[in-house]
């Protein structure tokens, strides 16, 4: 009887190995493609939105998971040493955040930043980014917060924890190594996967609404080039007014891919890294049977 | 003698759960099947019966596809005249129809059930066994062994219909998988008797898998006259993937059972380690210990230094609790201990057990291997964190773990090996390990013995009584009383009973 790995299961076997190298494909082409008929500006331009959407993403994941951590483990300690005041406090703080819908309170966390560029009082690219991304974090944490709580609840109904407990194992490693490390690792990943997907929609979403109805000076002067801020420049959305103009004149449809390709490349950007994400997500919770 | 064979491999995923070659079925015999858990027996049961889910699992019976074994006219007989009474009773009833309703659905409907409920709720009134018959059940409720006995109540029904049917010459398989894991010497024996009588009736094939060694003694006392029609099989393991089936020695058993036990070392200075108040309140229930099997003396429970105690009562009543109660777990009511000479009530602050309790006085071993330890861990892993007096190297633990792990070496890669990958067996002997090393004086055992073959119980016990006779206290709940019986003097077993 064979007992090896069966064929092909390799990435490609996985759905969401299948939706990575699909995302990087299409990243590839739509590099390749523009490279070659997109106008060197506008290209730069491009790139480099791409990346700070990235790079921020990635931040605000790394900022969510520790946020989320610390206050978590706040949560159990408060718990544990029956500190009732301090534990309404901090569920009061949390539901509080969450009582504001995401986008309108980054909204409002970059207004701040904003005005803290437009004083001087954040002098390089670097800060702006750290402080876009903690402002995107706050608002998503309760989610990962949330999880992070299930998993230890879970964990401390079971003896697991208790006959850990009684070995005189801390109780600070039982939580974090032999709960949240070996145990929830991959359901952490797979809320990291999301916690990605959810940053670059609202700071897309975010940065949008901000370059085109609040203050195009502050955007254009101070805060970094994002696939957001570029959707919503005005040649971007001639850009999507032609994609628009195909539905009722489909022979305009070739000139798209030629003459209006800063548009559609962003948007383009925009679906296709959502979508991938949100299967990519799918596809590892699917494989882990999470 | 008539029967077949079997060559059984079973894989997941590519990983080998099970393979066995030459597992045998004694037509119209009875088997009890031994061996320590998670070693294939039901698998293979269950392989055979055409349980199994060949989309998830590859397998294979006789070299040929699963599919070619359930279409075989064997398994397709034994289908239609057998039953197979799982191991785990709770997950086995729906929820949304009562008991009743699943006592009498499909195949066992239109069968009488009412002198089989009677024979296994010996004692119970008719109207007890009908309120019980009209429970939807739930996790708690009806009892574990309930719900144990109203499987066997199904599987009673099926071999009724068997004995009334006219003689027909097809293959029976009836399999029982740990059908006394929740019940208690008393019923087992009520289950038995009950099975032994219906075989008389009209032979079939019988396989009990189980890990309860006492039955042998039950045989042999009562059933004597059928030793000629009882087969006694151990599974062991080859290797990692293959287990080897072979004849258990019940002789070796009784031997051993009857044995001289090993004198306990007198210790000279008679040294308490814990003693107990004997009542105490929890969950609403008023608890007492007692010096008697009669539960008329009441007594604290005292262990000295060195010496084995065993706390029996019947399932249910509180004896994990009441270890659970000792380690701080839960609290309870008008609760009174002194444990090492630290004095603890019920208003005794919680942190007195991280701080001078949990690994350094006492430590206790869970009932269920699979639930207290890290399963994600590698073996390695669940070592670390303990609050051991020296740094535990890797070949330090290597010589450790072969104190109970030697039917093969012990290497690095066995400690690389994750938990949820050993077998039941062997997990229980790491959940034993785990305890052991933290070498406090008092160490609470709730069934140190579930899970484990034979050969694994002597060794167990070896180590136990080595700890003993080195001066640690030891406190055993369990369920195997033959066992412990055995080993502990009477004046060191105690009866935990509920005050009415």
């Amino acid at each position: 009887m064979k007992t090896g790995r069966p064929a092909g299961a390799g990435l490609l076997s996985a759905k969401d190995g299948r939706w990575l190298c699909f995302w990087i494909g299409a990243l590839i082409a739509l590099g390749i493609w523009d490279h070659l008929f997109l106008n060197r500006p506008a290209f730069e331009r491009i790139i480099n939105g791409f990346i700070n959407t990235v790079f921020i993403a990635l931040l605000s994941v790394v900022f969510t998971l520790a946020m989320a951590w610390v206050i978590t483990l706040a949560f159990h300690r408060l718990g544990s040493a029956n500190n009732r005041s301090g534990f309404y406090v901090l569920s009061f703080f949390l539901n509080l955040i969450r009582s504001i819908p995401q986008i309108v309170g980054v909204l409002f966390g970059y207004i701040g930043i904003a005005a803290l560029v437009t004083a001087g009082m954040l002098p390089g690219k670097a800060a702006i980014f750290l402080l876009m991304s903690i402002c995107m974090s706050g608002f998503i944490m309760p989610e990962v917060i949330d999880l992070l709580r299930e998993r230890i609840d879970h964990y401390v109904k079971l003896d697991f924890f208790n006959a850990l407990r009684v070995c005189g194992v801390s109780q600070w490693r039982i939580i974090n190594f032999d709960i949240l490390w070996k145990n929830s690792r991959i359901h952490i990943l797979n809320k990291l996967i999301s916690v990605f997907g959810s940053a670059v929609f609202l700071q897309c979403s975010v940065d949008f609404i901000i370059s085109v109805g609040l203050s195009s000076d502050v955007n254009a002067v101070t805060l970094p080039t994002t696939l957001g801020s570029l959707l919503a420049k005005m040649d971007s959305k001639q850009d999507i007014l032609a994609i628009g103009n195909t539905l009722t004149n489909p022979a305009y449809l070739p000139q798209l891919f030629f003459q209006h390709l800063q548009g559609l490349t962003v948007a383009s950007l925009i679906v296709i890294t959502l979508l991938a994400v949100y299967q990519i997500s799918c596809g590892y919770a699917e494989r882990h049977r999470l | 003698m008539t029967g077949r064979t079997f060559d059984i491999a079973v894989a997941a995923a590519g990983r080998s759960i099970v393979r066995v070659v030459g597992y045998p079925v004694f037509d119209d015999r009875i088997t009890f099947l031994f061996g320590e858990s998670g070693i294939g027996k039901s698998v293979i049961s269950k392989a055979l019966y055409g349980f199994m889910n060949s989309a998830e699992l590859q397998i294979e019976i006789n070299e040929k596809p699963y599919g070619s074994h359930l279409r075989d006219p064997w398994t397709q007989a034994i289908k239609r005249n057998s039953f197979f009474v799982f191991q785990e009773p709770s997950s086995h009833f729906n929820p949304l129809m009562t008991i009743n309703d699943q006592l009498n659905e499909g195949s066992l409907a239109g069968m009488q059930e009412e002198d089989i409920l009677s024979r296994l709720w010996r004692n119970s009134s008719t109207a007890l066994i009908r309120k019980l018959l009209d429970v939807f059940p739930k996790p708690y409720r009806p009892s574990g062994g309930e719900k144990q006995r109203i499987l066997l109540a199904m599987a009673f029904k099926r071999i009724d219909a068997w004995i009334a049917s006219a003689p027909s010459g097809e293959p029976t398989y009836f399999v029982f998988d740990e059908p006394t894991g929740s019940l208690d010497n008393t019923y087992r024996n009520l289950f038995l008797e009950l099975l032994f009588e219906k075989y008389m009736q009209k032979s079939f094939t019988i396989v009990i898998i189980t890990h309860d060694y006492s039955i042998i003694s039950e045989i042999y006392n009562r059933y004597r006259h059928l030793i000629d029609r009882v087969h006694f099989k151990e599974l062991s393991r080859l290797d990692e993937n293959r287990v080897a089936v072979h004849d258990f020695s019940a002789e070796e058993y009784l031997d051993w059972l009857a044995a001289p036990r090993p004198q306990p070392v007198k210790h000279l200075v008679v040294d308490p380690v814990l003693e107990i108040q004997p009542r105490f309140s929890i969950f609403g229930r008023r608890l007492a210990i007692y010096a008697d099997s009669e539960r008329t003396r009441l007594q604290p429970l005292l262990i000295n230094k060195g010496d084995m105690v065993y706390l029996k009562a019947p399932s249910g009543v509180g004896k994990t609790t009441l270890a659970k109660i000792i380690m701080g777990i839960y609290r309870a009511e008008q609760f009174s201990m002194t444990l090492d000479g630290i004095a603890v009530t019920d208003r005794s602050a919680m942190s007195l057990w991280p701080s001078s309790i949990w690994g350094k006085r006492a430590g206790m071993v869970f009932q269920h291997a699979d639930e207290s330890l890290n399963l994600a861990s590698t073996v390695r892993e669940t070592f670390k964190g303990l609050p051991l007096k020296k740094r535990l190297s890797e070949s330090a633990l290597v010589n450790y773990l072969g104190e109970l792990f030697d039917g093969r070496p012990v290497t690095g890669s066995f400690l690389r090996k994750k938990v949820a990958h050993l077998s039941g067996g062997q997990k229980q002997r790491l959940n034993l390990l785990r305890t052991l090393i933290l070498g406090t004086g008092l160490i609470i055992l709730d069934e140190p013995l579930n899970g484990l073959d034979f050969l694994s119980v002597k060794k167990v016990l070896g180590l136990l009584d080595e700890k003993r006779a080195a001066g640690v206290s030891l406190l055993m709940i369990s369920h195997n009383e033959e066992i412990f019986e055995h080993f502990i003097d009477e004046e060191n077993i105690y009866y935990l009973g509920e005050i009415e």
